[in-house]
């Protein structure tokens, strides 16, 4: 594996992880921009303009943008977070080149008034059809009770009534704002040369102009509120739990990590063997989420509604006595061994390893080796982790629930 | 070219499949053992899932506990499924922890504990599982389409049927285990990094001495279509919609294939164009090829608001419709070229490559090459793809919906 990084005179970044035993090759344009550097006027703005990315440029109608992903066998797609945008592609080696200029053409769209009114409807359905899928939504929520005023509370969707009410001349200004070369970063990963993927990225992109972005960055550890909602659809009690973690730029991110498996994995974690081992609930799983300056711990958990208040009996237990007596050695060495198996078989897939490439760059400025990620987990302790535990307390969550009746 | 499948057969018949990859530093198995929800016998629907989850809770000399621990010490990215006729359990890990891996593996297949009181939650596990499909009417509509298309046994549900899950008893589940855990009738397969030779001696050790015991059962597929509807008070009304077409086996395979990838293959395919670029039908839109051993169809998804059901149902069928009036050599060109580039994206990870070789082999008798494939898809031409849909049009749906409002077939 061999990194390589360039910057254009306009700012926008290129780095590469070339593994030349790879038979595909996959490319990212990650843009540090998402729902919570939207002003509520223009709310789900940025998961918007993700879509309306797909609908061409002043040279390239609709259609022909999904012809061109189609005819080289592209497996491609975006996806909009909080704090990200990010467009990406995997293809033969063969095509790499294809694939990017065609990104690179479609960052810079036309964002026409057909598109935009015909796409409302679209985004309107994916708000509804998330309203379907209770453990979405539960998260969704949650995210806004435990983040309150801070920014990260911003739902990435938005609302029914904040998309009727968005014009595409908002859209447009948030894009000049937005999608300026110093806040986007090429990532690529897989089988490819790196050297004509710049060349051809500096006439491409060359002529973006730059714009000042910024961001609030603050942290947060969270409103610690409580809601519980009744939908009279639903059969399951839905559980969303959020309490303050490590931010992404904090060394002790692996031991956050970690900190989260040994609590919440799937499997052979505490809340497995308290939870769902004993079949009070059918899902229990706490992760870490380390965002840009803030951090959240979160868990979602399904129980029947009776069970609701003895689930959270047994999750305040947990917590209280993870965050008093930390964790066993026995318990970190399988956490590592999982999460080390875990980085294995991710990055054996170029479109895996891009990622995490992509987020490593866009969130620290720096390119970090598989090797050396393995080093730094390996040497996370008991000692840190019991930091974390206390420090970071998972008794000051925020919840939020749905289920058919309150409690 | 791609490097070819090794097959070992047991004496007792239990086969071995391994299909070596270069530069990947992992390994991932999977055991298809013959268990699945179509071949336990009737009022017993959903007792694969309890099984599933029971065998993992203790085996040989290891408490429930300890066979977790060692399982997650050893870095194991575990899945366990049930299909129509298996129990699939495996794993993907670092390449130099499959002997120990297999070792465990063969406790939990073979000797599994089977404790009353554990039994007891395995099967509460599963009765919530099914109660929270009700949450989920996305995935509600995939298995009542399932439930609807293929007859009798063939298309009961996974998660099973409440009366019957609720009436399971502990003696009879063990019982059911050691009728249906036929090795004999077993598939073992693997893919990455590993030794063939050695894996193969290691898996004649563990399971060889295991006697046949039963014989493979025989399905109608008799095929009516036909309606249903769920009333749900959701956001959408999710609709799905299935029409019989042919199996792998079959002579026509990849044409049927080109032209379900010419409906929905990406996003310049028809299905996208019609109902979410032109029209805004839709956010969830899709079709794809689904087959067991003995049928095989062509499924389609679609959830929006109750006010666009009627016309997102009739726009489908209608392109479902329209492929028999002609497709284009630039459809057939991008059809082929997404085939061929989603076969080698998948022949990265080990994880694929030894499920496919699995089901491959289940199906047909033997695991199809990625040579073989992509020469195949290859061949393909519009006047094979129009031949067969003249031959073969897709119609005769079963169609399935859950929402708000029902729509007019």
């Amino acid at each position: 594996m061999k990194f390589k990084q360039k910057t254009l005179d306009n700012g926008l970044t290129i780095i590469g992880e070339v593994n030349a035993s790879a038979v595909s090759a996959s490319v990212g344009f990650f843009t540090r921009t998402g729902s919570r550097d939207e002003m509520p006027e223009v709310s789900g703005v940025s998961h918007f303009l993700e879509h309306m990315l797909f609908k061409g440029t002043d040279n390239l109608a609709a259609l022909e943008v999904n012809e061109a992903f189609d005819k080289i066998g592209a497996q491609f797609n975006a996806f909009t977070s909080w704090e990200n945008t990010v467009y990406y592609a995997a293809v033969l080696p063969e095509y790499l080149a294809d694939v990017t200029t065609l990104w690179a053409k479609l960052m810079r769209p036309r964002l026409g008034d057909d598109d935009f009114n015909m796409e409302k409807n679209v985004i309107k359905e994916e708000i509804a059809m998330y309203k379907d899928t209770p453990q979405f939504e539960v998260l969704d929520q949650c995210f806004s009770l435990h983040f309150g005023d801070h920014p990260c509370g911003n739902s990435v969707l938005g609302t029914n009534e904040s998309i009727d009410a968005l014009t595409s001349g908002q859209m447009r200004d948030y894009f000049n704002r937005r999608y300026s070369p110093g806040n986007i970063t090429v990532a690529l990963a897989g089988n490819f040369e790196f050297e004509k993927i710049c060349d051809l990225l500096a006439s491409a992109c060359g002529d973006w102009k730059p714009q000042q972005t910024d961001r609030v960055r603050d942290y947060f550890a969270g409103t610690r509120k409580k809601e519980c909602v009744v939908k009279e659809n639903l059969v399951r009690e839905h559980i969303c739990l959020i309490s303050p973690s490590v931010s992404y730029q904090d060394e002790r991110v692996f031991a956050a990590s970690l900190f989260g498996m040994i609590v919440g994995d799937d499997t052979g974690s505490r809340m497995f063997w308290e939870l769902v081992d004993t079949a009070i609930a059918e899902t229990a799983s706490l992760q870490c989420e380390a965002m840009d300056g803030v951090g959240v711990f979160y868990s979602y958990i399904r129980t029947s509604p009776g069970a609701a208040d003895k689930v959270m009996g047994i999750v305040e237990k947990i917590f209280t006595d993870v965050i008093k007596n930390g964790v066993s050695e026995d318990e970190l060495q399988k956490a590592k061994n999982k999460m080390l198996s875990n980085i294995t078989i991710k990055n054996e897939v170029p479109m895996g390893r891009l990622i995490e490439l992509g987020f490593n760059w866009v969130y620290m400025d720096k390119y970090v080796a598989v090797a050396e990620e393995v080093k730094k987990i390996k040497a996370v302790t008991t000692a840190d982790v019991a930091e974390i535990a206390r420090e970071f307390s998972l008794m000051g969550y925020s919840r939020y629930s749905i289920g058919p009746k309150s409690r | 070219m791609t490097k070819r499948t090794e097959i070992f057969r047991l004496s007792n018949g239990m086969t071995v499949i391994g299909e070596p990859m270069d530069s990947v530093g992992s390994v991932a198995f999977d055991f298809f053992l013959p268990a699945g929800v179509s071949v336990i016998p009737q009022g017993l629907c959903g007792v694969s899932m309890v099984i599933k989850d029971w065998i993992f809770r203790g085996a040989g000399e290891n408490s429930s506990r300890k066979l977790t621990d060692k399982l997650d010490s050893l870095g194991l990215h575990r899945g366990e499924k049930v299909d129509s006729k298996h129990i699939i359990v495996g794993a993907a890990l670092e390449a130099g922890n499959i002997t120990e891996a297999l070792n465990l593996y063969a406790d939990i297949i073979l000797r599994p504990r089977l404790e009353a009181d554990q039994f007891d939650f395995s099967k509460q596990l599963a009765l919530a599982e099914l109660e929270g499909l009700n949450d989920d009417p996305r995935q509600k509509t995939s298995l009542k389409l399932r439930e609807h298309f293929y007859p009798g046994p063939l298309g009961r549900s996974p998660l099973g049927i409440k009366n019957e899950l609720e009436s399971l008893t502990a003696e009879k589940t063990a019982e059911l285990i050691g009728e249906y855990f036929d090795i004999s009738r077993a598939i073992f397969s693997i893919a990455g990094k590993y030794d063939f030779e050695k894996i193969c001696t290691q898996i004649e050790t563990l399971f060889g001495s295991e006697k046949t015991k039963s014989k493979s059962p025989v399905f109608e597929t008799d095929y009516t279509p036909g309606y249903a509807y769920e009333k749900y008070d959701g956001a959408q009304v999710h609709i799905g919609l299935m029409c019989p077409t042919v199996g792998p086996e079959h002579e026509s395979y990849y044409d049927v294939r080109v032209a379900v990838a010419i409906l929905s293959g990406g996003m310049s395919a028809r299905l996208f164009t019609e109902v979410r670029e032109k029209r805004g039908l839709c956010y969830a839109i899709g079709a794809g090829y689904k087959c067991i051993k003995e049928m095989a169809g062509v499924s389609c998804y679609a959830g929006t608001t109750p006010e666009k059901a009627q016309e997102t149902y009739d726009v489908i069928i209608a392109e479902f419709g329209r492929l028999v009036a002609g497709i284009s050599e630039e459809e057939l060109a991008r059809a082929k070229a997404g085939l061929k580039s989603a076969l080698v994206m998948q022949s990265e990870s080990s994880s694929a490559r030894s499920i496919n070789a699995g089901n491959d082999y289940h199906i047909l008798g033997r695991v199809r090459s990625l040579d073989e494939i992509k020469e195949q898809i290859e061949n393909v031409t519009i006047e094979s793809v129009m031949k067969f849909l003249r031959e073969n049009p897709f119609e005769k749906f079963t169609v399935v919906t859950i929402g708000s409002k029902e729509i007019k077939i």
